[in-house]
């Protein structure tokens, strides 16, 4: 069940009186009990099998890591359990990749080629986030940083903790360890700010999200219908739509385990308002980029492979150049990961990552032509239209990686930019036409008006906490404004039929 | 070896990796204190620092480190 759902509500309401009202030693066993359940709520209890390997060959893994003293045996033992767990994904999530390349290139070579048939698994939900979180916890034990879990049952809840199945954040057990088998009494404040976090994630969701869909949706599954500045409109709802439902699902998700005093690491950090690409990514997703560094990118650059290239460039083209060009390297293996994990499709190798490394890799050598041009025109950081300009400039470059993501392939994501490139239909603004994608002028008016509302508590977030802001404010204002704003929900929420909000985006990853 | 000359060789590594003469580290001085010291630099940073002073940072260490200061407590107990 998805976590704008009836049922959800009524699950998790239920979860939070008997969490309080039960003995407080067992409230971690039953949080796992809870989190079962809800992981079989998703339909096959087969699909419980996944994470249940993966975790005891983390277990495993881990236990035996730590009690060998010989480094052959502990790599053996990580190895191992790296396997098993990153075995499932690639068979789950990848294995299709291969198949989609092997057919498209066979039937370019030869037209009557064999086609191979796509496999159909079951795929478990969450099993992109909660691999990535028992695989922080095996390198952690490895590199001798977090001693390995003594018991089974306490790793399998980090593993499946129910608010963590939807779309993570990506855990660390180090950080997570204490709050989540901690005895927890019940905490108004904690509560209050868990709740009203919700109901800003619902906002987002349920207000804004679903809305951007409905122009996402008509225009990116019809591109040929609807050529140039159409893309161009649809592109950038579809940009808001995945924040808000990406980030409100996060609301969600970290308002829920608040509620249940278990505080869970901020993924994003009003990401919109980054200046460049690098800046965007530590502030997007950061939970995912945080986990990229530290397990693939600084291993990855710590092998002998990469130590000693720069070594070996620099007699040819100098020390400068030469750490540049390994570093390049390591971030072209780094951003095809990224890619790799937002789904086995060239589309998301491409849009969500490749195409974020060649923005980084010509910025970076482009560096030298923009700083002249800064001084020419005497610009410097601190100058205002100019921050903004770099903003927009961020927004659009990941727009346009957002496109791909969302297209139906990577050759329609080109085919829409070519429609951008080739068509000029400027009027399609103002003749009415925006007004025929499924949202009528009432629609796009709460829409635009709770994007502004949106922007105006990320501007507010820029300089201080907006909860504590509204902490601050006396009793009434408190509470006319958290009502102000459940009834905007519940009135202008747009839901989808039967009171099913559509899927989270990144649910299914 | 004095903690003054680790930080006077320390000051001379810093100034090699960033390509800056002025960069003078203390034990609180962070990421955030040198503008080019990102994610990228640090392992370039980390690598002339083993040179240096022949030693090897852990996977651990190189990914906790906080400031110069646990740099440079590591660099002493490795000696």
């Amino acid at each position: 069940m998805g976590i704008t759902t009836f049922y959800f509500l009524c699950f998790f309401s239920a979860v939070f009186i008997l969490y309080y009202i039960i003995p407080k030693r067992v409230q971690w066993q039953f949080l796992l009990l809870v989190s079962l359940i809800y992981f079989l709520s998703f339909g096959d209890a087969r699909m419980l099998l996944y994470p249940l390997a993966s975790i005891a060959a983390a277990y495993w893994g881990a236990k035996y890591i730590e009690k060998e003293k010989d480094p052959k045996r502990k790599k053996r033992g990580l190895l191992f359990a790296l396997s098993c767990n990153l075995g499932v994904l690639i068979v789950l999530k990848y294995l299709n990749l291969f198949v989609y390349t092997y057919n498209a290139i066979a039937t370019r070579v030869q037209e009557n080629a064999q086609i191979l048939t796509l496999l159909r698994f079951l795929i478990p939900i969450g099993v992109s986030f909660y691999t990535l979180s028992v695989l922080s916890y095996i390198f952690d034990v490895y590199y001798g940083t977090l001693p390995a879990e003594k018991n089974f049952f306490k790793l399998l809840l980090f593993g499946i903790y129910f608010p963590l199945m939807i779309s993570g954040p990506i855990v660390r057990y180090g950080e997570m360890k204490k709050s989540l088998f901690e005895k927890h009494s019940f905490n108004y404040e904690q509560v209050t700010r868990g709740v009203q976090r919700i109901l800003w994630g619902f906002f987002k969701v349920l207000v804004i999200s679903e809305r951007m869909a409905v122009i996402a949706d008509t225009v990116f599954r019809h591109y040929e219908q609807y050529p140039g500045i159409y893309i161009i409109v649809a592109a950038v709802c579809f940009s808001f739509q995945l924040y808000t439902n990406f980030s409100g699902s996060m609301d969600i998700v970290l308002g829920i385990s608040q509620t249940f005093g278990i505080m869970l690491p901020e993924n994003f950090k009003t990401p919109f308002f980054s200046k460049n690409i690098q800046e965007f990514w530590r502030r997007w997703h950061i939970t995912l980029g945080a986990w990229l560094k530290d397990y693939l990118f600084y291993p990855l650059l710590r092998t002998e492979f990469f130590m000693n290239l720069p070594k070996k460039w620099k007699e040819r083209i100098g020390k400068k150049p030469a750490k540049k060009i390994t570093t390049f390297l390591a971030l072209f293996i780094l951003w095809f990961c990224v890619g790799l994990w937002h789904g086995g499709a060239w589309k998301y190798i491409f849009g969500s990552g490749l195409l974020h490394w060649f923005y980084i890799v010509s910025g970076e050598l482009l560096e030298p032509l923009f700083k002249r041009i800064r001084q020419t025109l005497h610009i410097t950081d601190e100058t205002k239209w100019f921050s903004a300009f770099r903003m927009i400039r961020t927004f659009c470059l990941v727009t346009i990686g957002f496109l791909f993501f969302n297209a139906d392939s990577l050759s329609a994501g080109f085919k829409m930019c070519g429609s951008v490139l080739t068509t000029w239909n400027p009027q399609i603004l103002w003749d009415g036409s925006l007004l025929a994608l499924g949202l009528d002028w009432v629609d796009w008016i709460i829409a635009i008006l709770s994007l502004l509302l949106l922007w105006a508590a990320s501007c507010l977030q820029q300089k201080k906490s907006v909860r504590e802001w509204l902490a601050e404010r006396n009793i009434a204002v408190r509470w006319l404004i958290l009502y102000a704003l459940l009834f905007y929900v519940i009135l202008l929420g747009k839901y989808g039929p039967g009171y099913n909000a559509a899927e989270f985006i990144y649910q299914g990853f | 070896m004095s903690k003054e000359e680790i930080y006077e060789r320390l000051n001379k590594v810093f100034q090699d990796v960033f390509d800056d003469d002025t960069i003078t580290v203390n034990e609180n001085t962070t990421a955030d204190d040198i503008e080019d010291w990102d994610s990228l630099e640090h392992i370039n940073l980390v690598s002339a620092v083993e040179q240096e002073f022949a030693i090897k940072f852990t996977m651990a260490q190189v990914v906790g480190m906080k400031n110069v200061g646990e740099m440079v407590d590591i660099i002493m107990t490795s000696n």
